[in-house]
């Protein structure tokens, strides 16, 4: 079980990765959403502010009206924020929980892809 | 609202989420495509006159009953992957995965077939020569490939209102011919006049209308309430009776059979019949409003499977490569590319009807999998779930049973005469199952195999090493530097 601590460690290097990744700030320019995490293992929550493809904050607890919930354990989303799992086999075994658009769904996994190809 | 298995719901709303009347317009938009009027004509084939409504009523009484089981299903597994986590938990993950992909290529035919049957019937009224339909089918595709290609897709809303204007202007058409004067029914109550197996394969027919008003499910996630998806599966398929029975009525009311039987758009037939040009241009747009819910909800959910087997290394990595819209641009082009390829085969054999028997038979056969996986998981699943099916085990064992007889009454019809048999429609099914059963048993494994390998040889984990060996055995091997 990862305490706020190691998400937060996690966190910041996630929002670097995408901050710095010029292919995927062009290619999410048109995205602008609120996302929340929970994690169901410790009842952590945080949220994730995008706007243009840009991570503006990363704080803990839920702050603004979610466009996509995330449910997972605290571990997968240390290693998906870190690029050591592939989130959408995850996914399609039921064990990460998504709330939101197809698109927008689509569009979360778009980024670890981008970021990480090669997982 | 989705969660993971044994994952408490997450607390918040949706800033924005679908309701009922998008739900449902979702799921009746789904199912009543263009190649809906033909599968009209289709159980008119087999139940002549206005017998074809008592088809149509008990097809839809027992989609009431796929209802109730896909409610279930998609209470327990609230999921746009639902269909593969259901039926993987229910008959293991490679089987799961080679039906997946069968049903996959039925979104390809309904996708050609709407394309078909809208550029024959927009040649039909432009009178051009019968060569140019092809012409129409092409550019239909190329706008699809490329609103696709661009990220363009239909507001909720726009969905909606299209949907609920394509069932309102067939049903106002239809009811405006049947009022039509100088007419007369034909053979009422005789279902089974050209024998009981003839019934039988009408209700078979009859069942394809309602055809995918199930992939509601897949927008779950996005639903306001859990019981919004459960309503939905409930209403969509009595609007889609009232509707399909009005026009089935007005068909056989107005156009003699034998100008429906050989025709790709008996609806224009039938709206030239009611209002004469008025009522043939006002079925065209109809007929041209469906192909934004097919194209749309069609590419979507058929690219998106694509690209999610491909990034679970089920097909090639390139299927995965976005574009700077996000968009799967491999996935989506193959999808048009099969699509024409279809198309063109339909459009050079004639053989549309076909295409409605295939459909109809794939159709069954998903509900008689979808009645075998909750009459599996009701003895593995014990979680809570939003619906569960009254008497669910013995109805589920019926459906089983049921569906299996519908879909080989479907898949064994000459779709164009009734006092024949035909091994073409379950050919083509049992040919395309076992491509993708060979290409599971064969290639996945490859393919899964180099992936390891990449993993293998890949980069070094990025978590740090003291958080890292208490993490998830899935996520990427560390190397001990």
């Amino acid at each position: 079980m990862a305490d706020w601590d190691e998400l937060a460690q996690a966190l910041a290097d996630y929002t670097v990765s995408c901050n710095t990744n010029e292919r995927l700030r062009k290619m999410q320019r048109d995205w602008s959403r609120i996302l929340h995490f929970v994690c169901s293992d410790n009842a952590t929550t945080f949220s994730m502010e995008v706007d243009h493809g840009e991570i503006l904050s990363t704080p803990a607890g839920h702050v603004g009206t979610p466009d996509i919930i995330v449910t997972t354990h605290s571990e997968t989303f240390c290693d998906m924020f870190w690029g050591d799992l592939n989130p959408v086999q995850k996914y399609l075994r039921g064990e990460i929980a998504v709330q939101g658009s197809q698109e927008d769904v689509m569009r979360l996994d778009a980024i670890s892809y981008v970021i990480w190809p090669d997982v | 609202m989705a969660h993971a298995e044994g994952l408490p719901p997450a607390p918040s709303a949706l800033r924005r989420s679908v309701g009922l009347a998008t739900a449902t317009a979702t799921s009746a938009g789904l199912a009543f495509a263009a190649i809906d009027y033909l599968g009209v004509v289709s159980v008119l084939v087999y139940a002549p006159g206005t017998t074809a409504a008592v088809a149509i009523l008990i097809g839809g009484l027992l989609v009431l009953l796929v209802s109730g089981i896909f409610s279930e299903l998609n209470g327990l597994y609230p999921s746009a992957a639902g269909i593969r986590l259901y039926l993987s938990r229910a008959v293991g993950n490679r089987t799961a995965l080679s039906l997946t992909f069968t049903y996959m290529t039925t979104i390809v035919m309904v996708i050609a077939a709407d394309a078909f049957l809208i550029g024959a019937a927009i040649r039909h009224v432009l009178h051009e020569p019968s060569a140019l339909a092809y012409v129409w089918i092409v550019v239909l595709l190329g706008c699809a490939l490329a609103a696709n290609l661009r990220g363009v897709r239909l507001a909720g809303w726009v969905q909606t209102i299209v949907t609920y204007t394509v069932l309102s202007g067939t049903a106002v058409l239809s009811v405006i011919a049947l009022f039509h004067a100088g007419s007369a029914f034909d053979k009422p109550m005789n279902l089974f006049g050209k024998g009981t197996f003839s019934g039988i394969q009408a209700v078979a027919f009859a069942l394809f209308l309602y055809a995918a008003f199930e992939w509601v499910t897949t927008t779950a996630e996005e639903a306001r309430t859990p019981p919004v998806i459960t309503r939905a599966l409930f209403i969509a398929p009595v609007l889609i009776w009232a509707v399909a029975t009005l026009f089935t009525l007005a068909v056989t009311h107005l156009v003699p059979f034998s100008l429906v039987h050989h025709s790709a758009y008996p609806q224009l037939l039938m709206g030239k019949a009611a209002l004469g040009t008025v009522g043939e241009l006002w079925m065209l747009a109809l007929t041209v409003l469906t192909a934004l819910n097919t194209f749309n909800g069609g590419f979507l959910v058929a690219s998106r499977f694509i690209y999610a087997a491909a990034r679970e290394n089920n097909l090639p990595r390139r299927f995965a490569s976005l574009n700077m819209k996000a968009v799967p641009w491999l996935a989506v082009s193959t999808l048009a590319g099969a699509s024409a390829v279809v198309a063109a085969v339909v459009f050079a054999t004639g053989q549309w009807l076909l295409l409605v028997a295939v459909g109809a038979a794939i159709e069954a056969g998903i509900y008689a999998l979808g009645s075998l996986s909750l009459l599996i998981l009701r003895g593995r699943e014990t979680r809570e779930r939003p619906f569960r099916l009254v008497a669910g085990r013995p109805l589920a064992a019926f459906g089983v049973v049921l569906f299996t007889v519908l879909f080989l009454a479907t898949g064994l019809s000459d779709p164009k005469d009734a006092s024949r048999f035909s091994l073409a429609p379950i050919g083509v099914i049992l040919v395309l199952a076992g491509l993708s059963t060979c290409y599971v048993l064969l290639a996945v494994p490859r393919l899964q195999a180099a992936a390891a390998a990449r993993a293998a040889a890949g980069r070094p984990r990025r978590r740090p090493a003291r958080a890292a060996a208490q993490s998830d055995p899935d996520a990427a091997p560390r190397l001990d530097l």
